[in-house]
């Protein structure tokens, strides 16, 4: 029997080979899935997600001659005469069983050409080894667990960073203000018991205790509490030189709150994003914690220097009404690298995509993000997706790390005793 | 640990426990009154917060002095369940807790999704109020204003719940439906009309727990579930229809979560609640205060 | 366990019960043969898939109904030997190698001496007293496996990725060595269910739910076949809980272990008739396909439609049909619960 994708992927061919956007009109759509939680507790993430594609859809199937960015030229796909991108959104609950079945369901029903999720790691885990036993590419967006591109998948790719990535240059950070004399010696660290704040925690106490930092506080909470006062006095007791939560916004907000509650005010915060990164967060508590620090795979005030970036965030906003952040920017880059790259392919078959994948080189300059470039190691892992440090200023954020990348120093500490 | 630390454990977990308490309490009414496990009760108070949020929005007064609002529209929410949902549930004739359990999960789960489709999944919090955000120093002791809030009118409302149980006519027929629904109909009570009042009460009660919560509290579609699984245990913790028994459980697990998260490692402090609950209803079967 | 020839009440001979046990049977083994041909017609993966959650669902739903059901126990913890199932077979086969087929044994009995354990305690307390119970006692299974580094913790346990093959009982695309589990687990669930049904301990079950004073007279033995029951309805969930690490290749606490999977256990049996044979069955072929399709046609618009028509289908069935969706196909009414 003649599946429907090996006959897009044959007329894909034929339109490649003669190479004539009118007779390319024979694809019309690619069909991309993407895999969030669109209900439950962290449906918030998947509906920005969902905006963030639908942004950069918009990009990719409209032309955009002002935008430097993969696709943004042309409307459609030139590499297959045109084709414009469709996505299609699966809710997996953040449930591995379920983002396993609907990534099935994706494939086989819906024909996908390549997925991107998912958000949860756990889910992660089981959307990509489904992807490698059908031969479909998965493109995680936002997924920062470092033991995703360990498991030896040929279908597995990551643009941004992984935690690991992201700790150390919060270390580096911190090595490089003891150089200059400030006194830090004592850590805490506050982090949720969920695959995230576990490898967050982890890669945090090693790197700790590599570089000659005492712990002072070592709390793994439940997410989703329904009260922080015992454990925020355990940190107010210990008071460390440096905070470092790894927490969604909800706990995140409850912790600052509680934080205000019992008078504590710790001399620096330094955290792992998550619900550091959103603006819900800092709405609710942001002047509690004016000078926060956070890692971020993106920053707004890019725009400064790259206007790209300032059009982009318009673009989203006019959609959303919230302006672009760590997940929603990596989100938006993920479909465009996952579709340049579909581009030159210049077919939908899952194959195909993947060894293009493997020879994607974006340089930095042509995304929105603070990256050196985009270029997959042979784990699918972009290596060279430089996080950044932010700080939160007058009701914005404020690149203050690396250098290069930096706008202004860093307020150190965050609290002047 | 200091006995300053200790102290500010105690105070924190009895405020905190005040605040279960007056999420129970509604819930224990409820079942006292008709044996009905209300698995929507958590949503209940998810809507008690947004109704709170909303009312700020659009009359811009303290959240504080929107509270009795809040209280009447859930009042006429649990009112509307009991008449729209688990008066059929009543009258099945087989399968009775079961139909009961799965009709208000499924209202539960109903209720939740409407919040998501009005509200959208995004997290709010309230604008800068008189108490959110303060708090009072004694001694060291810090006691945040919008928990002591909680905590004076969670007492308050106990004792109003008292009184009224006590002293006023529906207090009795709340009392002597409870006791004998067959029987009342004959002394000329309408058994569905004190239902109704029972529920929209028993509502009341967690919306103004969550009218109080809101002051300083995160707001989405899902906030209810962890507070609703703490009510379940607080209820049955101090026997099941027991007014009383909520009250003294809900402030027993406050201070037992406190004093967990210190003693076991935090991830683990529910599992102080649980061995608290198993402890006490292996040897005293039907909770602490429980009659039935 | 011999089938016992004990009438089923008093108003039926033996000679007509006998006959109408043979005919259930008769009518089981067409079922049976029908689901065994349904994935050969049923070609699509993502329909197998719903199937396989069907079939496995009845099964947990069949194993909640002896305890839940027929003794009126209600359990809302099952999903603790659900996880224990799972996380024995994970750990016995990542970590010292053992095929899942002796995991799975492992974990069924490892469960079910936890249930003898629990319910030396737990049978002494009523209604909803028992049912929080369990439900306190789930959730701290699951805190404590989710700070257990050893097995994890909250970061799970991947199973390796290896050939297909039915020794490690992994496949990766074919659903149907997972569909033809599913469907013997059921198979043997309902076969033990109605194995209990024609036995003395069904009969007591009866007696102790028509008349008080039997319970009197048959107190200590009404106490051990409950415990009985328990371990029996334990082993095959846990069972059921190694398939489902099989079947998914990754489990993490959450996803074995939360409380929604207690729930979903007993809601099939709810739905469909609790304490019946035919119940669970008949709850899950039309609770899980509902979940899963409003999931996914629906889900994906993010604004929670998905939960509002799930939610009100719940409400809807149980206020409709009290006694069970499987009252509508027999005339004899549902027993008391």
């Amino acid at each position: 029997m003649l599946s429907r994708r090996r006959f897009v992927q044959g007329t894909a061919l034929t339109a490649a080979a003669m190479a004539g956007p009118a007779r390319g009109q024979a694809v019309k759509e690619v069909v991309i899935g993407a895999l969030y939680p669109l209900s439950g507790p962290s449906a918030q993430i998947g509906v920005d997600a969902k905006t963030a594609f639908e942004t950069a859809i918009e990009i990719i199937n409209t032309a955009h001659a002002d935008l430097d960015l993969p696709l943004a030229k042309e409307a459609g796909l030139p590499g297959l005469g045109g084709a414009k991108i469709r996505i299609i959104f699966a809710d997996h609950q953040g449930d591995p069983q379920k983002g396993r079945a609907e990534a099935e369901r994706l494939i086989t029903q819906e024909k996908v050409a390549a997925m991107v999720g998912s958000y949860q790691s756990s889910v992660a885990a089981t959307i990509s080894q489904t992807a490698e036993r059908y031969s479909v590419p998965f493109m995680s967006a936002d997924n920062s667990s470092p033991s995703l591109h360990r498991r030896g998948l040929k279908y597995f790719f990551r643009a941004a960073a992984h935690d690991e990535m992201f700790s150390i240059i919060m270390f580096d950070f911190l090595d490089g203000l003891r150089k200059k004399g400030e006194k830090i010696d004592t850590l805490a660290l506050f982090y949720e018991d969920t695959i995230f704040g576990t490898d967050s925690s982890n890669v945090q106490r090693k790197l700790a205790g590599e570089r000659g930092y005492k712990l002072v506080s070592d709390i793994k909470y439940r997410a989703n509490t329904p009260s922080l006062t015992a454990e925020v006095q355990q940190l107010k007791a210990g008071n460390a030189d440096v905070l470092m939560p790894s927490s969604y916004t909800t706990d995140g907000i409850l912790l600052v709150k509680t934080m205000g509650e019992l008078g504590y005010k710790p001399k620096a915060m330094l955290c792992q994003a998550a619900g550091f990164s959103e603006q819900a967060l800092y709405d609710a508590v942001g002047k509690q914690i004016e000078n926060v620090i956070t890692r971020g795979s993106f920053s707004i005030d890019l725009a400064a220097k790259r206007p790209l970036v300032g059009k982009i965030n318009e673009l989203f906003k006019a959609r959303s009404n919230k302006d672009l952040n760590d997940n929603t920017a990596r989100e938006f880059m993920a479909l465009l690298v996952l579709a340049e790259a579909i581009d030159r392919a210049k077919s939908t078959d899952g194959g195909r995509i993947r060894d293009a994948l493997a020879q994607t080189d974006i340089p930095g300059e042509r995304t929105i993000m603070p990256w050196k470039r985009v270029k997959f190691d042979e784990n699918g892992q972009n290596n060279d997706a430089d996080p950044v440090l932010l700080q939160y200023k007058d009701q914005k954020f404020v690149t203050v790390y690396p250098e290069q990348a930096a706008v202004s120093p860093a307020v150190w500490p965050m609290f002047k005793a | 640990m200091t006995p300053e630390i200790f102290i500010q454990i105690l105070a924190s977990g009895l405020l905190m426990g005040l605040i279960y308490a007056l999420i129970a309490v509604g819930l224990s009414l409820i079942f006292g009154l008709m044996d009905v496990v209300n698995f929507a009760h958590g949503e209940f108070m998810m809507l008690a917060m947004y109704a709170t949020f909303g009312a700020v929005l659009l009359i811009a007064i303290d959240p504080l002095f929107l509270a009795p609002l809040v209280v009447a529209a859930l009042f006429v929410v649990g009112a509307t369940a009991y008449l729209g949902v688990v008066q059929y549930a009543m009258r099945a004739k087989a399968n009775l807790g079961m139909v009961q359990i799965f009709a208000t999960f499924g209202l539960a789960v109903v209720i939740r999704g409407v919040a998501q489709l009005l509200f959208t999944p995004d997290y709010r919090n309230l604008p800068p109020n008189l108490l959110g955000g303060k708090t009072v120093s004694l001694g060291g002791i810090y006691l945040p204003l919008p928990q002591l809030a909680g905590g004076l009118v969670s007492v308050a409302a106990f004792t109003g719940l008292w009184l009224l149980i006590t002293k006023t006519d529906f207090g009795k027929a709340l009392e002597a439906t409870r006791e004998d629904a067959g029987a009342v109909a004959l002394v000329g009570i309408d058994k569905n009309r004190v239902f109704t009042l029972g529920w929209g009460l028993g509502a009341a009660l967690v919306g103004l727990a969550g009218a109080m919560l809101a002051i300083n509290y995160y707001i989405y579609p899902d906030v209810g579930a962890p507070f609703a699984l703490i009510a379940y245990v607080v209820v049955a913790l101090g026997g099941f229809g027991s007014v009383f028994g909520a009250l003294a459980a809900g402030i027993l697990v406050g201070l037992v979560e406190a004093v967990s998260a210190v003693i076991l490692p935090s991830s683990l402090k529910a599992v102080g609640i649980y061995a608290l609950y198993l402890a006490v209803v292996f040897v005293r079967p039907r909770g602490l205060f429980g009659s039935l | 366990m011999a089938v016992h020839a004990l009438p089923r009440d008093l108003a039926e001979t033996t000679a007509a019960y006998d006959r109408r046990r043979r005919n259930e049977l008769l009518f089981f083994g067409a079922v049976v043969l029908a689901l065994a041909a349904l994935p050969l017609a049923v070609r699509d993966v993502y329909a197998q898939n719903v199937i396989v959650l069907t079939l496995m669902y009845a099964a947990l739903s069949q194993s909640w109904n002896i305890l839940g059901g027929y003794c009126g126990q209600i359990s809302l913890g099952h999903a603790l030997y659900f996880g224990i199932g799972a996380y024995t077979t994970s750990l016995l086969y990542t970590k010292a190698g053992i095929l899942p087929w002796f995991g799975m044994l492992a974990g069924g009995l490892l469960a079910a001496a936890l249930a003898l354990a629990l319910g030396y305690q737990l049978f002494r307390l009523a209604g909803h007293y028992f049912s929080i119970a369990t439900i306190v006692i789930a959730e701290a299974g699951l805190l404590l496996v989710h700070n257990w580094d050893w097995a994890g913790a909250a970061t799970g346990i991947q199973w390796p990725y290896v050939p297909d093959s039915w020794a490690t009982f992994q496949f990766g695309r074919d659903k149907l060595p997972y569909i033809y589990f599913a469907l013997g687990l059921f198979v043997v669930t309902w076969l033990v269910t109605f194995l209990i049904e024609g036995s003395r301990w069904g009969y007591w079950w009866r007696a102790v739910k028509d008349n008080a004073d039997a319970a009197q007279s048959l107190g200590v033995m009404i106490f051990k076949s409950k415990m009985a029951a328990a371990a029996v309805s334990a082993f095959f969930t846990a069972v059921g809980g190694s398939f489902y690490a099989a079947f998914v290749s990754y489990i993490d606490p959450e996803s074995v272990m939360a409380f929604q999977f207690s729930l979903l256990m007993a809601l099939p049996a709810v739905l469909g008739g609790i304490g019946t044979l035919w119940g669970p069955a008949l709850g899950a072929a039309i609770l899980i396909p509902m979940t899963e399709v409003t999931r996914s046609y629906l889900g994906g618009s993010g604004r929670g439609i998905d939960l509002i028509v799930y939610g009100a289908l719940i409400m809807v069935v149980a206020l409709a049909r009290p006694q069970g969706l499987v009252s509508l196909f027999t005339r004899r009414p549902a027993p008391k619960v």
